[in-house]
């Protein structure tokens, strides 16, 4: 049964690699043989059920060897359920982000050599394959944020979790964050602008992942739900600092903001329509921000006037003490 | 006129530097002017401590201005964080020579260790993720290497040319000065110039602009000399830029460079 299990695991990423490649070839292909829209129909839902299908036995095969592996091992280590859930679960996800991220990395690289061959070759790149590259490289970071959500998410519960200080610059986290989404935003025609007030805001002793992932949600979301905006600004006082991101896009209905951080909600849970999201990106936002001792607010208008915005604010705290106290 | 960055040697160590990701990642380096060296274990052989020694040689040989290293060689055990003693040695023996470590751990756990075991806490090294967009890499890499080119590209048609203390207007193969943009307005836009070359979003706060003002008020000077410089870059590249193009007024808060669309 073991053995059979990683030819499927194996097998099921193939199965999937070739459906993202059906759907990524349905623009050539279609246009080759078929005239009209309709054509490009067949080969989208041959790529999206292989994909599907690909996944399905990738994670089934990766389920069955961990509940053979759970009932193979001796009976002593159901004595501490919580720890060893936690730390199966983890490091289960991280070996299943990596095995993922192998195919995922070909899939962008192909992508952008794709994008170079069309970009040097005569004539314009037709609207609608651009519209494609487009959307892949925009889905990349999106894929890789979910995977990192999850870990986070398993890490937060865990009962062992503590929350490590270290020397930070928030003004280099925010600017790393930046570059990773100003093309993102560039490429769906918004801007993103970023500053610091004071300029030289300097260190600050922090969980450094619990920033760069809060705000990384912060952004990614801003980037997503603006017009034509973001803005992010770091500001600080005596004994916390304040990142606000802020957006120009339509606003949140006041009936909505109560919800926002709640597990697992999106807007469509109410319309009672298919989520677009896992809801996850909110909650574990602000839960890292209160279990650093600082917290995650929102405050947005959805008027259909002008001044429509959305903004969030994390505060958290410098704890400069932690200098004198021997923090590495 | 120099060319921006000309004589950059990015060296690539990665036991896949052949894979699309980083074929377009040495295009944008190519694109960029900087030149890519690239080490690699050979074809079958294993990327022990052979391996190492090679890269570290190849470092002493070529003497990089930055290199960008692979965490992982291979799914074997010991070859799962071969960058990271690569990594712990080239701090060793250079400490200065700015690393970028390309992984998937830019996070977590693993780059937690990566950082305690194997970094003084002033070693310019940072971590990016193998996915990031070629762009990324290249905004990075500037600002690891940390210092500002003779002559900074702002878009295809913009060249600032610190040296010479001009902005050059660049129609294909030829470049004309425009002389209107000379003395404090220079420096206004070297300033701006400089910011978006190490972190496009970045706007630069009216208080570092203002030293470059006079009079009783030196933010409507401020507001006079941003006016005449989209004027005289406008001029010069038979367009007219409106409120939102080519430098941004952001929320009252400070200006912010937009190269125009080609």
């Amino acid at each position: 049964m073991t053995r059979l299990l990683t030819p499927t695991k194996f097998i099921g990423g193939v199965i999937a690699l070739g459906g993202l490649v059906c759907i990524i070839l349905t623009p050539f292909v279609g246009k080759s043989f078929f005239d009209f829209l309709w054509g490009l129909e067949p080969l989208t839902y041959i790529g999206g059920i292989l994909l599907i299908a690909g996944l399905g036995a990738a994670a089934a095969a990766y389920a069955g060897a961990e509940w053979i592996r759970r009932r193979s091992e001796p009976e002593s280590n159901n004595q501490r359920p919580e720890h060893s859930w936690s730390e199966t679960t983890l490091q289960y996800f991280q070996l299943f982000d990596h095995d993922l991220g192998r195919p995922l990395r070909r899939i962008a690289g192909k992508e952008r050599e794709l994008r170079a061959v069309l970009q040097a070759a005569p004539g314009e790149m037709d609207d609608g394959v651009k519209d494609l590259l487009d959307e892949i490289e925009r889905q990349t970071p999106n894929f890789r944020l979910m995977m990192t959500n999850i870990q986070v998410l398993i890490e937060l519960e865990s009962p062992e979790t503590d929350n490590q200080l270290q020397p930070v610059e928030p003004v280099e986290v925010i600017r790393r964050i930046a570059d990773r989404y100003t093309s993102v935003a560039s490429e769906a025609d918004k801007e993103i602008s970023w500053w610091s007030e004071p300029a030289e805001l300097g260190l600050v002793y922090a969980n450094s992942n619990a920033i760069e992932h809060i705000v990384t949600n912060l952004v990614d979301n801003a980037v997503r739900f603006a017009d034509t905006h973001v803005e992010v600004k770091l500001t600080n006082n005596p004994s916390h600092f304040f990142i606000r991101v802020w957006d120009d896009g339509p606003g949140i209905g006041r009936q909505y903001v109560q919800h926002l951080f709640d597990r697992g909600w999106t807007p469509e849970v109410v319309r009672r329509e298919e989520k677009s999201s896992s809801g996850l990106g909110l909650f574990i936002a602000r839960s890292l921000a209160r279990r650093s001792g600082g917290d995650l607010t929102v405050e947005s208008d959805d008027s259909p006037d002008g001044e429509h915005h959305t903004a969030f604010l994390l505060s958290l705290p410098s704890n400069l003490e932690a200098q004198h106290n021997g923090v590495r | 006129m120099a060319r921006a960055n000309s004589g950059r040697k990015i060296m690539i160590v990665d036991d896949e530097s052949e894979s699309a990701i980083l074929r377009a990642v040495r295009r944008r380096l190519a694109s960029e002017g900087w030149e890519a060296l690239v080490i690699q274990p050979a074809p079958g052989h294993s990327v022990g401590e052979e391996f190492e020694a090679a890269a570290l040689w190849s470092i002493e040989e070529e003497r990089p201005d930055a290199v960008l290293l692979d965490v992982r060689f291979g799914e074997h055990r010991d070859d799962q964080f071969r960058g990271l003693n690569i990594l712990s040695e080239i701090v060793e023996k250079w400490p200065k020579l700015p690393i970028l470590m390309f992984t998937q751990y830019t996070q977590g756990p693993d780059r937690e260790t990566a950082v305690q075991g194997s970094l003084q806490w002033d070693a310019p090294v940072d971590f990016i993720d193998k996915l990031a967009s070629p762009d990324e890499v290249i905004l990075r890499l500037r600002r690891l290497i940390g210092t500002s080119p003779e002559s900074i590209p702002v878009g295809e048609q913009i060249l600032v040319d610190v040296s010479a203390r001009l902005v050059y207007i660049v129609n294909g193969e030829a470049s004309a000065p425009a002389l209107d943009i000379q003395g404090m307005k220079f420096e206004i836009f070297r300033e701006l110039a400089a910011t978006w070359y190490r972190s496009p979003g970045e706007l630069v706060a009216f208080s570092r602009l203002e030293r470059y003002s006079d009079g009783e008020d030196p933010r409507a000077s401020l507001r006079v000399r941003i006016r005449e410089i989209k004027d005289a870059i406008g001029k010069a590249m038979n367009t007219h830029f409106g409120p939102s193009e080519l430098i941004l007024n952001v929320r009252d808060q400070g200006y912010r460079l937009v190269p125009p669309k080609s």
